[in-house]
């Protein structure tokens, strides 16, 4: 049996979660700041990812170049990322070397120095990334279906940010939301490792209990009203192949309709691996929508997903089409298999199954503490850490009434987004 | 038949000459099974190309008694995985699963390496997805560098010079009766197989002679023999043209060295200090963080049982094509000219120990490690040894690789993009 987390808040309102694992003599340290594109406003669209690029370069104490070099001296891996409602870093280190990870996230937590020249050249490798993206027709098509999906949501956006808003932004705005997001109050620190807990959270508080707490955080986005019609969008340029991608405004993951979603999604194409980081099965071949869509040859691939998001978000399926088949039909058996589960729900076979493979994929996530602690401080970063064990009570609670309910109640027209790459001929 | 325990990890020599590696890890009630045929592109003819790849991804679509969908629907059910795949010099498989489900994931393995069934309608369905897969490579930037990048260096017919995925007329052309064919090099004798996780050691040993004694292939077996390219003498570039880009992918690349060279380690540290350690080692101190002009800038280095390429690449604005080049060659021709710092040797040499202990954490992780030490015979002992190994790598050896395998005047470059 796996030990049981201890939660402790500090003083300044930080969470830290601590978890032994000894298995292996290595440790975990993570970051989580619960602010993302969800936290942008028009303007400054990726500000957040770009604040998470700047806390790589450079304070007093870990000038710009170091940390890397510290850190692999050390013999661990460290990184950071940014998604629509959070922000993490990571250090995973050989255990008795985890106070590395502290230093470098105490540290940085409040004296990253955003020096104007670090900023610049900065501006730069972002643009480079965002053209990396750009090079791919699949990232057209999902950030005309998100845009059209999104009317007021800053989940309209791309969390790289749009290019005129990335040459635009300042350092005073990047340094702007980093002192307004950066705070004790706004972060959590998970820890999960081959360490002794007691003296682990005692070397946490030592690193944090000093930091000050930051002042009351902005207003949450505004709500995306509710959709009244389907919308449609149509991207053509070159490309290998046609794609589709539907998405249907769903709630987010503290809705009680969140572990039904969930089932749906694994009835259509696989319980996922609840990690970002690799380590599970696939399970899609034996769902839905690979013998409908891939075994009849109408696509190469077919996929659909649901992630936790705190405020509404989008349940997608997509495919790609193979040669010669017309993107239509690819949409219409898309929402054919919706159709079904909407007027005969799934079979009892199917809810066990998805029961089962959630054990094996959260067995999966827990050989590696990298692991463990990104399942927590993504729980907590978006509702409770609890959830980690709480969702497969939720997920064994679910009814096949229930997935067919949650199938009518959101899978519909009018809450839907239907977007279609068309490959044009090659200039 | 023999055993040798080495500490933690079992090897144990089937009859027919398949090798087992076993260990137990009970950290987390799983099973990790990973493994391999050394057959693969190698073998194959170029106007074949994308055989081995085909033959691998066909085991899964019916193998023994059962169809790919009562496979997928069996292991899927339970949340386990298997898999098998190709490429140029080895033919991959894998399973996955909770402890308890392991033998059934033996029993779909054996099946699918002995038993392959491949039946027309699947070998069909999966020629479409390999052409949308192919389509959709001849339009990704860093496959179509790295491509061409390495049709420069190795020369017609060299297995190097062409994909293992093969192009879409070689994969159009080839024939259910040649994927048959090219199952009967997959052989007992080039065969590995790692099995890692919470289980009995013994029991596994029992089952795996269980489920591979029939086994048995008269044929000998023919391994992959790589040949060594000849030497590049100038500078060859070419640019390939993609409308609706947006980034440049550029690879500058020459020829690097086999495992089993006795500088392996030295090379091995040396592209870590050029390319990796860090951001991106020096490439990336320079390129993205010194200059901004790439996300992302690294050099690998590709030394296995034939001696691939060692190459730098970058994702550049066509605008900073040049000036990219610019700088990774001036990297390269410093490094060349004056080896490595002692700290950069220091820091390398700590990342590779230290790190140990984390590629070693999971089962796939130790599995993954156990499949590479048998395919270059490095010997049950290699985990233990690998410190000293690394402790004993000094700067002339890591200078030395660095001059002797690395170039400025003779190398190829491949930029694709927007052009």
């Amino acid at each position: 049996m796996s030990n049981p987390v201890i939660a402790h808040t500090l003083p300044n309102g930080m969470l830290v979660l601590l978890k032994e694992a000894r298995s292996a003599p290595v440790a975990t340290s993570w970051i989580w700041y619960r602010v993302g594109s969800r936290n942008e406003t028009p303007g400054r669209t990726g500000v957040s990812h770009w604040v998470e690029h700047m806390l790589f370069k450079g304070t007093p104490q870990i000038p710009v170049g170091q940390l890397d070099r510290l850190v692999a001296r050390n013999g661990g891996v460290f990184n950071g990322f940014t998604w629509i409602d959070y922000t993490a870093y990571y250090e995973t280190l050989p255990a008795d070397r985890i106070a590395l990870g502290l230093q470098i996230e105490s540290d940085r937590m409040v004296n990253a120095l955003f020096e104007e020249a670090e900023v610049a050249s900065e501006r730069t490798v972002i643009i480079s990334e965002l053209e990396g993206y750009a090079n791919e027709p699949e990232t057209w098509l999902d950030e005309a279906v998100k845009d059209a999906a999104f009317t007021r949501h800053p989940y309209r956006h791309p969390v790289i940010g749009y290019r005129a808003d990335l040459e635009a932004m300042t350092r005073a705005d990047l340094y702007d939301h980093y002192q307004t997001f950066y705070m004790p109050n706004n972060a959590v620190l998970v820890l999960v490792g081959d360490f002794d807990p007691d003296a682990m959270l005692r070397m946490a508080e030592a690193s944090f209990a000093d930091l000050p707490a930051g002042p009351s955080l902005p207003p949450a986005p505004a709500a995306e009203p509710p959709p009244q019609a389907e919308r449609r969008v149509t991207v053509r340029r070159p490309g290998p192949a046609a794609y589709v991608q539907i998405g249907y405004l769903a709630p987010g993951c503290r809705s009680p309709d969140f572990a039904p979603l969930a089932i749906l999604d694994a009835a259509l194409s696989g319980a996922k691996s609840l990690t970002f980081m690799g380590g599970g099965t696939q399970t899609n071949r034996s769902a839905r929508l690979y013998p409908a869509l891939v075994e009849r040859g109408l696509a190469a691939s077919a996929w659909s997903s649901i992630s936790p998001s705190r405020d509404p978000y989008l349940f997608e399926l997509g495919a790609t089409a193979s040669e010669g088949v017309d993107p239509a039909a690819i949409e219409a058996a898309l929402v054919a298999e919706v159709t079904k589960i909407q007027q005969d729900g799934i079979a009892e076979s199917e809810l066990s199954r998805t029961r089962k493979q959630m054990r094996a994929q959260v067995a999966y996530g827990g050989e590696s503490v990298t692991n463990q602690a990104m399942q927590l401080g993504m729980w907590e970063a978006l509702d409770s850490y609890r959830r980690v064990d709480t969702l497969l009570d939720e997920l064994a609670a679910v009814s096949a009434e229930d997935v067919r309910r949650v199938a009518q109640r959101y899978l519909t027209e009018s809450r839907r987004t239907v977007g279609q790459f068309i490959p044009t001929e090659e200039a | 038949m023999s055993y040798t325990d080495s500490g933690a990890a079992l090897r144990h020599v089937l009859p027919n000459g398949m090798v087992a590696l076993i260990r137990r890890n009970p950290g987390a009630p799983t099973v990790s099974v990973r493994g391999e045929v050394r057959v693969g592109a190698a073998l194959e003819p170029s106007e074949r190309g994308g055989l081995a790849v085909f033959t691998g991804a066909t085991l899964t679509r019916g193998a023994g008694e059962r169809s790919f969908q009562q496979i997928v629907a069996e292991t899927e059910g339970r949340g386990c995985s298997v898999s098998a795949g190709g490429g140029t010099q080895a033919s991959g498989f894998a399973g996955k699963a909770l402890a308890e489900d392991l033998p059934l994931i033996l029993e779909v393995l054996a099946d699918m390496l002995i038993r392959p069934t491949f039946p027309a309608v699947e070998v069909e369905r999966l020629r479409g997805q390999f052409l949308t897969g192919l389509r959709e490579s001849e339009q990704d930037t860093g496959y179509r560098a790295s491509m061409a990048a390495q049709a420069m260096l190795y020369p017609p017919g060299h297995p190097f010079s062409r994909p293992s995925s093969g192009s879409l007329a070689s994969v159009a052309a080839i024939s259910r009766d040649d994927l048959v064919c090219f199952h009967r090099r997959y052989h007992p004798a080039l065969t590995s197989i790692a099995v890692v996780g919470d289980i009995d050691p013994p029991a596994v040993v029992a089952e795996l002679e269980r489920r591979f004694a029939d086994w048995q292939v008269a044929a000998a077996p023919e391994a992959v023999h790589i040949s060594d390219a000849p030497p590049l003498d100038c500078i060859q570039r070419r640019t390939i043209s993609m409308p609706g880009k947006v980034q440049s992918d550029l690879i500058w690349a020459v020829h690097g060295l086999r495992r089993a060279a006795p500088d392996y380690y030295g090379a091995m540290i040396a592209n870590m200090i050029l390319g990796q350690i860090g951001m991106g080692g020096r490439l990336g101190e320079q390129v993205r963080e010194e200059q901004g002009m790439a996300y992302y800038c690294y050099s690998d280095i590709d030394a296995d049982l034939g001696a691939g390429p060692w190459m730098a690449a970058a994702g550049v604005s066509p605008e900073n094509v040049e000036p990219a080049v610019e700088a990774i060659l001036a990297e390269i021709e410093q490094f060349r000219a004056e080896g490595p710092t002692d700290e950069e040797i220091d820091d390398a040499r700590a990342y590779l120990t230290g790190s140990l202990v984390i590629g070693l954490e999971t089962s796939d992780g130790i599995a993954s490690s156990l499949i590479g030490i048998e395919r270059h015979g490095l010997g049950a002992d290699y985990i233990t040894r690998y410190p000293a190994i690394i402790a004993a790598v000094d700067r002339e050896q890591v200078a030395a690789a660095a001059q002797k395998y690395l170039s400025t005047e003779s190398y190829v470059l491949a930029v694709a993009g927007p052009g």
